[in-house]
């Protein structure tokens, strides 16, 4: 096969096949609305939700750009606060005793009921919301960290002491390397999940940001607006998830899964 | 003892000498005797009835310089014995002695090769070679330095900036030889280095050893249940039965250095490989 027709292959499958999806369910969706009159309050088109986008288009960014900031900020603490936790629960068995229940209590209870508790604890405003991000993404980092940091093999934890390693050079150079696939399982989920943490939040505790835009535009029967706010955060939430996988490719050009799509590259291109 | 010492450039045609000559350095006799030595070390895994007695007492001596080849069949205990001389395992009996003091820690001046090459896989090949710099402290850019001339004289310098996995097992197995190598160990210890390669790269690896041996003058024990391997590569061979482990034979290999692939066809070479087999058939490790 010559690369021209490989890179045709690759383009139709990689891009004309989700396109064509796309385009299909948009004009679907076109023609249902058209054809039944539902009004645009109860149902909007797309095309009055892409105008809507274009019209407001300052108003959802700098919304969208709150809800990122309250999503970074909670999601970095949660990153710092579950990675130390996960350590400290994988190097000692009596911690690994005394805080795992806890963890499980805390991720049992369901966030959504707990987050007007939170207004009360933090106050109206990015406080609550960062908290709410927090307690959203906490959990699967912190599961993934203490299960990839037992993962290390044996093996190779006796050739570093072999060399003459103290228990922070087999964390360093042997035990956190090795989790390191794992724990970014463990960040792939938290890191979708913030940008959900943090619209909840915005729900209840604030005045700014997507959330908030989202509620108040339902409560003023702008449908379309809302439309827009949902479409504005799924294309946010979609960008977030390619972020972690290209954050993840750069950080482990190693692993597998990598393998795997160099591979395929490469006998594409062959 | 080194290669290419007076006692080698004396050596008898016949390549073997009595096992008499040989236990003069096996026998515990000085305290201050350098080298890594096992004082009637044994080793039992569990207690009570239900104990495992993976090595019966055993003494065995590594002095500088000197290629000691371990041969004996799977679940003797060789892996066992080299662990103790490691360091990383203490007898259940006995002692392990490092130029006379007790060894109760992982010894640092050997490097060791294990059967599997344990490379890791988030370094570069580069980056895996120069590990015991950076856990030892050594200075990096001597390190380097040495690295890179390790992996040229293995072979392996063009792989040097690739991930373990883009290499075949012949050429991560020279990479690991090249990391227990970098801190100029006195010795070498090797746990069955090759038995996962095929015959031939198993061939080319024992002449290529042989290569960096002689330049380094490292000292090397050798665990193998490759009859013939232990015989080209070692100056003494230690024949050892099969569970418990207790050795059989020491057998004195005086055939000059470097040695070439063709010695094995030869007949007093073979004579060596035949009296081990025998020692095997006669522990009923083989039926011939």
């Amino acid at each position: 096969m010559t690369a021209s027709r490989a890179l045709a292959r690759r383009l139709t499958s990689s891009i004309l096949a989700p396109a064509a999806s796309l385009l299909v369910v948009l004009l679907g969706w076109e023609v249902l609305v058209d054809t039944s009159h539902l009004p645009s309050y109860v149902f909007p088109s797309p095309m009055l939700v892409l105008g809507e986008m274009v019209d407001n288009a300052g108003l959802l960014l700098s919304e969208l750009a709150v809800t990122i900031a309250a999503a970074t900020a909670g999601f970095l603490i949660a990153l710092v606060l579950a990675v130390t936790a996960g350590a400290l629960i994988a190097a000692s068995r009596m911690l690994d005793r005394a805080l795992t229940p806890w963890l499980v209590v805390a991720h049992a209870v369901p966030k959504v009921v707990i987050a007007p508790l939170f207004l009360v604890w933090f106050g109206f405003g990015l406080k609550s919301e960062i908290f709410f991000v927090v307690t959203f993404t906490f959990f699967p980092t912190v599961v993934n960290t203490v299960a990839g940091l037992r993962s290390a093999d044996p093996d190779l934890v006796e050739l570093v002491r072999s060399m003459g390693a103290n228990q922070w050079q087999v964390l360093r150079k042997i035990r956190f390397p090795a989790a390191l696939p794992s724990i970014f399982s463990g960040i792939k989920i938290s890191i979708t999940l913030a940008p959900v943490g943090a619209v909840i939040g915005e729900f209840v505790a604030s005045n700014r940001g997507l959330g908030h835009l989202l509620i108040q535009s339902v409560g003023d029967m702008e449908t379309p607006l809302a439309f827009a706010a949902v479409t504005v955060f799924s294309i946010f939430g979609i960008a977030v998830w390619k972020f972690a996988e290209w954050l993840e490719r750069r950080a482990l050009p190693w692993h597998a899964s990598e393998r795997e799509r160099r591979r395929t590259l490469e006998q594409a291109a062959a | 003892m080194s290669y290419g010492s007076p006692h080698d450039a004396t050596a008898s045609l016949s390549g073997v000498t009595s096992p008499g000559a040989a236990s003069q350095d096996t026998a515990p006799d000085g305290d201050a005797a350098p080298g890594i030595a096992l004082l009637a070390a044994a080793k039992s895994f569990g207690h009570g009835p239900d104990a495992v007695h993976a090595l019966t007492p055993v003494s065995l001596s590594l002095p500088p310089g000197e290629a000691v080849s371990v041969v004996g069949p799977s679940g003797c205990g060789k892996s066992t014995l080299l662990r103790m001389m490691a360091g990383l395992e203490p007898p259940t009996e006995g002692s392990v002695r490092d130029g006379g003091s007790p060894v109760t820690k992982p010894l640092a001046d050997v490097g060791i090769v294990f059967q599997r090459d344990l490379l890791l896989d988030w370094r570069s090949v580069l980056d895996n070679v120069l590990l015991p710099a950076e856990i030892k402290g050594l200075e990096r850019t001597a390190a380097r330095t040495r690295a890179l001339d390790l992996l040229q004289r293995l072979g392996v310098a063009s792989f040097a900036d690739r991930y373990p996995w883009e290499l075949s097992g012949g050429m991560r197995q020279r990479a690991a030889i090249a990391r227990a190598l970098l801190p100029r160990p006195s010795f070498l210890l090797l746990d069955e280095p090759f038995s996962a390669l095929d015959a031939l790269m198993r061939d080319q690896m024992n002449v290529l050893l042989q290569e960096v041996q002689l330049a380094e003058g490292v000292g090397a024990l050798l665990i193998t249940h490759s009859i013939p391997e232990a015989v080209f590569l070692g100056d003494r061979v230690i024949v050892m039965s099969g569970r418990p482990g207790r050795i059989l034979d020491e057998i004195r290999v005086d055939f000059p250095r470097p040695r070439h692939l063709a010695l094995r066809e030869e007949e007093a070479f073979s004579r060596i490989v035949r009296r081990i087999r025998v020692q095997f058939e006669q522990a009923g490790v083989l039926v011939g």
